[in-house]
């Protein structure tokens, strides 16, 4: 049987969520920059094991400078949520701890994955300390560029939500 | 005469060519640079003029150079017609034959309802009892609203539990999703909470969307959807939902002397109820 989940992608501007998503859906890449305004839904049949398929309900959330204002209509019913930083942008992950206990309080008992993306952009070493300095932790480090990480933070995830379910 | 003297005379008696040649090597670099002292002042004074110009040209191309390009324009198009339509027509021809094409198959469809056997006798005896004119009745069963698709989502999720549709539809999911992220937005930011977002209208199609609790329904309708179907259609949702619940609800009785955990009603059994509903159903 194919179950659907409803997944949000979400952070501040610019990071590279569409990117992400796209590279996950269609394998592909473009350095042009298109603001996601609102929402934009995508989907991907993803094959956990031979009999257990799922279907990711992709919801990309529109950047923000401003956690709080996402609004929470948007994350309703969601099964899991990715949360984005720019690894290549301090600006976008300084605040993550308080970031992530905000998101925490709009959606507490779904996974969550959080995500540096632009790893082609940085050092891997340079990186690693920047986030000791922070007390980063994240999930995953991807490139939407690259496709270093995508499928597997996807994968990891729909098999998280498949065990849960 | 003395030493020095003589040193002098013999100096300007062996170097006269040169001081001749140096003397109009030093006029001609004067000349020089009083030929582009003089370039520069001139540019100064001329550059102005010549950018002032190229703006007058620029901005007066309109009235003075336009009449003419139009009209050059304008007899190229005359006189080559054919390769115009060659150009414009695969961009217009693909526009205007997708939306014929569309056209005819919702004619075509509702044609062939109205000429079969048992339309054609209800036809006639309508016309008899009521006294209207048979065409009349024709036409206004052409332009009724048909049902041509119906989504059972999840309400905050956005997530499809089952559809029904008459002809293949684009993916079903994926527009589940974005109606909800509509119905979500539209509903926080231009309505007071405790209304919803009931219908949604694009050219040729409606959507009407029924909210309950923990679902909503959504119906994509053609031709005429006036009250009158509106209510129609709301009675045959509000059967449905009520079955729906219904088995969901056996469900839950069923399973809970059992101790066995709860499996929701499978996708496959709501779309034979959808169908069931849905499918033959006239507003």
């Amino acid at each position: 049987m194919r179950k659907s989940k409803k997944i949000v992608v979400l952070g501040h501007f610019g990071v590279g969520k569409t990117s992400l998503i796209r590279r996950f859906v269609t394998d592909t890449f473009s350095d042009k920059y298109k603001v996601t305004i609102g929402v934009h839904i995508t989907k991907k049949l993803v094959e956990i094991s031979a009999e257990n398929k799922m279907s990711l309900i992709l919801w990309d959330l529109e950047g923000t400078d401003d956690i709080v204002s996402i609004r929470n209509s948007y994350l309703l019913g969601t099964h899991g949520a990715v949360f984005v930083f720019d690894a290549s942008r301090p600006s976008t992950f300084q605040h993550l701890n308080e970031d992530l206990k905000i998101i925490r309080e709009k959606i507490s008992e779904v996974p969550l994955m959080v995500v540096g993306n632009k790893l082609d952009l940085v050092d891997k070493n340079l990186l690693k300390n920047v986030f000791e300095e922070h007390g980063i932790n994240a999930n995953y480090l991807t490139s939407a560029k690259t496709g270093d990480g995508v499928n597997q933070l996807f994968l990891n995830l729909a098999t998280l939500l498949a065990s849960d379910a | 005469m003395e030493e020095k003297d003589k040193i002098e005379l013999l100096k300007d008696i062996l170097f006269a060519d040169d001081h001749e040649f140096e003397k109009k090597i030093s006029q001609r670099v004067d000349l020089l640079e009083q030929t582009i002292e003089e370039h520069e002042k001139l540019s100064e004074k001329v550059k102005p003029i010549v950018i002032h110009e190229i703006e007058e040209f620029k901005k007066s191309i309109p009235d003075t150079l336009g009449p003419t390009i139009t009209q050059t324009l304008k007899e190229e198009i005359k006189n080559h017609q054919d390769k115009v339509v060659d150009v414009l027509y695969p961009i217009l021809g693909k526009m205007v034959k997708k939306y014929v094409a569309q056209e005819m198959k919702v004619l075509s469809n509702k044609m062939n309802g109205q000429i079969g056997f048992l339309a054609f006798w209800k036809r006639k005896a309508k016309s008899a009892f009521t006294g209207e004119k048979e065409e009349n009745i024709m036409f206004d069963n052409l332009n009724s609203a048909k049902i041509q698709q119906v989504l059972l989502i999840e309400k905050d999720s956005g997530i499809l539990k089952a559809s029904f549709a008459k002809s293949n539809a684009i993916d079903e999911e994926m527009v589940s999703g974005m109606l909800t992220a509509i119905k979500s937005f539209v509903e926080d930011a231009f309505i007071q909470r405790d209304q919803e977002l009931e219908s949604i209208e694009y050219e040729l199609y409606q959507i009407h969307l029924q909210s309950f609790a923990t679902h909503y329904i959504a119906v994509v309708i053609s031709g005429n959807f006036d009250l009158n179907a509106k209510n129609k259609l709301q009675d045959i949702i509000f059967d449905f939902y009520h079955s729906f619940m219904a088995m969901n609800l056996d469900l839950v009785f069923k399973t809970s002397s059992t101790e066995k955990s709860i499996i929701p009603v499978s996708k496959s059994h709501v779309e034979k109820e959808l169908k069931k509903y849905f499918g033959n159903a006239k507003i």
